[in-house]
């Protein structure tokens, strides 16, 4: 049975057996709702609030958690008790030990998973392009992390975790669109797609000023029937990531903060090779026009003799790869760690318990 | 009491120029960054309570006076430029200055970079070699009291460094930032009248580096004074930006921070003494600064290295020929130091700091400083003395090489009986510190 690869992101979870060339075959909202029983009914009674067990990249409600993997595993998966496979697992950076060693105990004792391996997103992002030295900019929904990696190992001090990410943007566009239009009754879930199918990115700071004179609206029509015209709003929340502070957030924009972070990274001569592979990959960075506006803001920025670049997958990776670039790079990985036995088996975890990740896998 | 691999110790190492954090056990601290912060202080919320009793009449008048500061601790705060922002630093001298900012400082390592719960891991703290039982007690205090930390430990800087050698006895010499610290440890104590200062550390250098600079006419502009602007394809142009609220500080502080990466990046002690003329006609490395300009650095690279060896050089250079001679901590030259540290101690143990000198801190990582030290040290030792300079090949294990220390100390099995608790703590009060971690 193939190695299984799985990824736990804050909207997102994705799932499958490991086929490096494929997409995840389960991608499912991280999205819990609790169902009351009425008793002895057997009737599902007052569906719940829909609880998202990972906020901004963490896990936070284990039992929801417990219950997503339980249906990913062997209702999507098709694996059966007692017959449980390999399972490599992408982490978010910034985890505690803690949360590490909790989510190991999870997966061996309650799943019973034949052997394990944890990685953290930002190596796997590059190993799907096929790189083990640049710094990846991970734009999730919950969290945007910039991590530099050198030769397939975070730098750990370097890391930044940026805290607006795809959540505060819908919320943002919300805000907007409930000043522009009162009337229209939007709720979020309308207000996500609207964002993923129109925010953009403007090309420079001067073309977003532009836009307060002149721009283009859009009309739109919702699916309960209303109509509604959208204008600037799609730039502001576009801008927002490069100028965090339209959302009132005291920080510098997704630019410095990549430059900032290169420049801490140990030996200087090493700086340029890190600017020089980007990967801009996640949700929210399939925003229109985001990696042409990062790219010029960054040479803006550099040193004048550096030249930063994004990185293109390579053509025999499939076409979204950069969407899922954690797990198709768990994928990779997972088809090279498990033959070789370089994961956690039962039997070590059974001798020496959680602690062992921190360990086997670093 | 608290066994090495459930509970994962935390090491925390303190120093004038970084503050490095981390877990026990691992190579290197996850967390490290300037033990600086910006402070923005607002006019402050005066009390406002009704102000029935005398009590409140009290704080009201306090708070008046008091205005309410925010500090910003870690590098991505403090990179980004805000208005009236000023840079406090925590410690002065090698002593610990304001408490207030080493708390932010905490803080900002244990919640929002380790991102534990301090209650839940003992720490280990290291201070400075020469630490007064006064800022001890206050640590701990501080550690007890406001993180609620289940135990923990004070260890001294010199005694940490010769554990991460893996010898109980050696003369450490540990060139910081702020500092320089010559200290001789003898089976895992330090000898306290053998501890020999100097004021001369890293941020001194970076200081003479930057007047050298300057007298050159060469004007360093920090990266948030200036913005790129593409005019035509390829072209760039580049804008002074006018920020009239930024503090005097704060622009030092960033101007600092780039003389700090040329420093690092260029300077090299050399082989022997240096001397105006023979290095006059050495070949200038470039350097190219945020805003494009290429400065050529020729003599000075070994210049300023060579203070630490030489003080008096220190008087040459234009800006600085008033250093030292304040009274205050005296500087010496790094080999007289060791010498004089040696001296002090007692006649027996003498031949073995001799063969076991460790170099230590981050200053110590320039190239070519064991070998020149070596040198030195030949030449000014007792002729029978063997004379052997230990130093990690590795320059981060160099750098931290007092956290790696303490990470090593945390994790043996046999320092875990070893911990102040906080039930000890409790019942005997902040003195206690000076029985269990001596």
């Amino acid at each position: 049975m193939e190695p299984a690869v799985l990824d736990s992101g804050s909207m997102y979870l994705k799932a499958g057996f490991a086929s490096p060339d494929q997409d995840p075959s389960i991608i499912l909202p991280t999205a819990m709702s609790r169902v009351e029983e009425e008793g002895g009914n057997g009737n599902s009674g007052v569906i719940g609030d829909i609880t998202h067990p990972i906020k901004r990249g963490m896990i936070k409600d284990w039992d929801a958690m417990e219950d997503l993997w339980r249906y990913v595993f062997y209702t999507g998966l098709g694996w059966e008790p007692g017959n449980e496979g390999q399972l490599l697992v992408a982490e978010p950076l910034l985890t505690s030990k803690v949360s590490r060693e909790r989510m190991v105990q999870t997966m061996f004792e309650t799943f019973n998973v034949n052997g394990l391996y944890a990685v953290e997103q930002a190596v796997l992002s590059l190993y799907a392009v096929g790189r083990i030295t640049g710094v990846a900019i991970d734009a999730g929904h919950g969290k945007i992390d910039i991590a530099p990696v050198w030769e397939g190992a975070v730098q750990h001090n370097a890391v930044k975790r940026f805290e607006i990410a795809g959540q505060d943007l819908t919320d943002l566009l919300a805000k907007e669109l409930a000043q522009s239009q009162p009337d229209a009754k939007l709720d979020l879930a309308v207000v996500e797609m609207l964002k993923e199918k129109y925010a953009t990115v403007s090309k420079d700071s001067s073309g977003y000023a532009a836009t307060a004179e002149d721009c283009p609206s859009i009309e739109h029509t919702l699916p309960d029937g209303q109509v509604i015209s959208i204008g600037r709003e799609v730039y502001t929340v576009g801008e927002a990531l490069l100028r965090p502070s339209i959302l009132g957030v005291e920080e510098d924009g997704l630019a410095e903060q990549l430059l900032r972070s290169v420049s801490m990274c140990s030996p200087s001569e090493n700086q340029r090779q890190l600017i020089e592979n980007i990967v801009l990959c996640g949700g929210t960075s399939m925003m229109a026009g985001l990696d042409a506006r990062l790219h010029k803001e960054a040479i803006l920025l550099a040193n004048p003799s550096v030249r930063p670049s994004l990185i293109k997958p390579p053509e025999y990776m499939p076409e979204n790869t950069l969407i899922n670039s954690a797990w198709m790079g768990g994928a990779i990985l997972a088809k090279v760690v498990f033959p070789q036995n370089q994961h956690i088996t039962k039997a070590e975890y059974d001798e020496t318990g959680p602690p062992i990740v921190h360990r086997k896998c670093f | 009491m608290y066994g090495g691999d459930e509970v994962s110790a935390i090491v925390l190492d303190l120093g004038s120029h970084s503050c490095k954090a981390g877990y026990a056990g691992e190579d290197q601290p996850k967390s490290v960054f300037p033990s600086v912060v910006g402070s923005v202080e607002t006019p402050g919320a005066v009390v406002d309570g009704g102000g029935d009793t005398d009590m409140e009449a009290k704080k009201s008048g306090e708070a008046e006076k008091a205005k309410s500061r925010k500090l910003y601790a870690g590098v991505q705060a403090l990179g980004y430029r805000r208005d009236y922002m000023e840079v406090v630093p925590a410690m002065k001298d090698g002593l610990v200055a304001d408490w207030d900012v080493v708390e932010s400082l905490w803080d900002h390592a244990l919640r929002d970079r380790l991102m534990i719960d301090p209650k839940e891991h003992p720490m280990l703290l290291a201070e400075p070699s020469f630490n007064t039982q006064q800022h001890r007690e206050k640590m701990v205090e501080l550690m007890f009291e406001k993180y609620d930390v289940p135990a923990l430990f004070l260890a001294k800087n010199a005694v940490l460094t010769s554990f991460a050698s893996g010898r109980a006895t050696s003369l450490v010499v540990d060139c910081g930032g702020g500092s320089t610290t010559v200290a001789a440890v003898h089976d895992g104590y330090v000898l306290q009248k053998a501890i020999v200062r100097s004021a001369i550390g890293g941020e001194v250098l970076t200081d003479c580096l930057q007047r050298t600079l300057e007298a050159k006419g060469i004007k360093i502009k920090p990266r948030f004074s200036f913005k790129r602007k593409e005019i035509r394809q390829g072209e760039y142009e580049l804008i002074p930006l006018d920020l009239p609220n930024t503090t005097d500080s704060y622009y030092a502080y960033a101007q600092r921070a780039i003389v700090a990466d040329i420093k690092e990046s260029i300077c090299r002690v050399p082989d022997s003494a240096f001397d105006e003329t023979s290095y006059a006609n050495i070949p200038t490395t470039p350097y190219e600064l945020p805003d494009g300009q290429i400065i050529e650095i020729g003599a000075d690279r070994f210049k300023i290295s060579d203070i630490l060896f030489n003080p008096t050089l220190i008087q040459t250079i234009p800006g600085m020929e008033k250093f030292g001679t304040e009274a205050g901590i005296p500087f010496n030259g790094l080999p007289q130091m060791v010498i004089e540290s040696i001296n002090k101690c007692d006649v027996d143990i003498r031949r073995e700091l001799f063969n076991s000198v460790m170099l230590a801190g981050g200053t110590a990582s320039m190239h070519q400083m064991k070998e020149r030290l070596e040198k030195d040290l030949m030449e000014e030792a007792p002729q029978a003395a063997r004379v052997k300079v230990l130093a990690s090949g590795n320059v981060l294990e160099r750098r931290f090489s007092v956290w790696i220390g303490g990470s090593i100390l945390a994790s043996l099995g046999s320092f875990q009986q070893m911990w102040f608790s906080k039930a000890e703590y409790e019942e005997h009060g902040p003195t206690y510190v000076q029985r269990k971690c001596p």
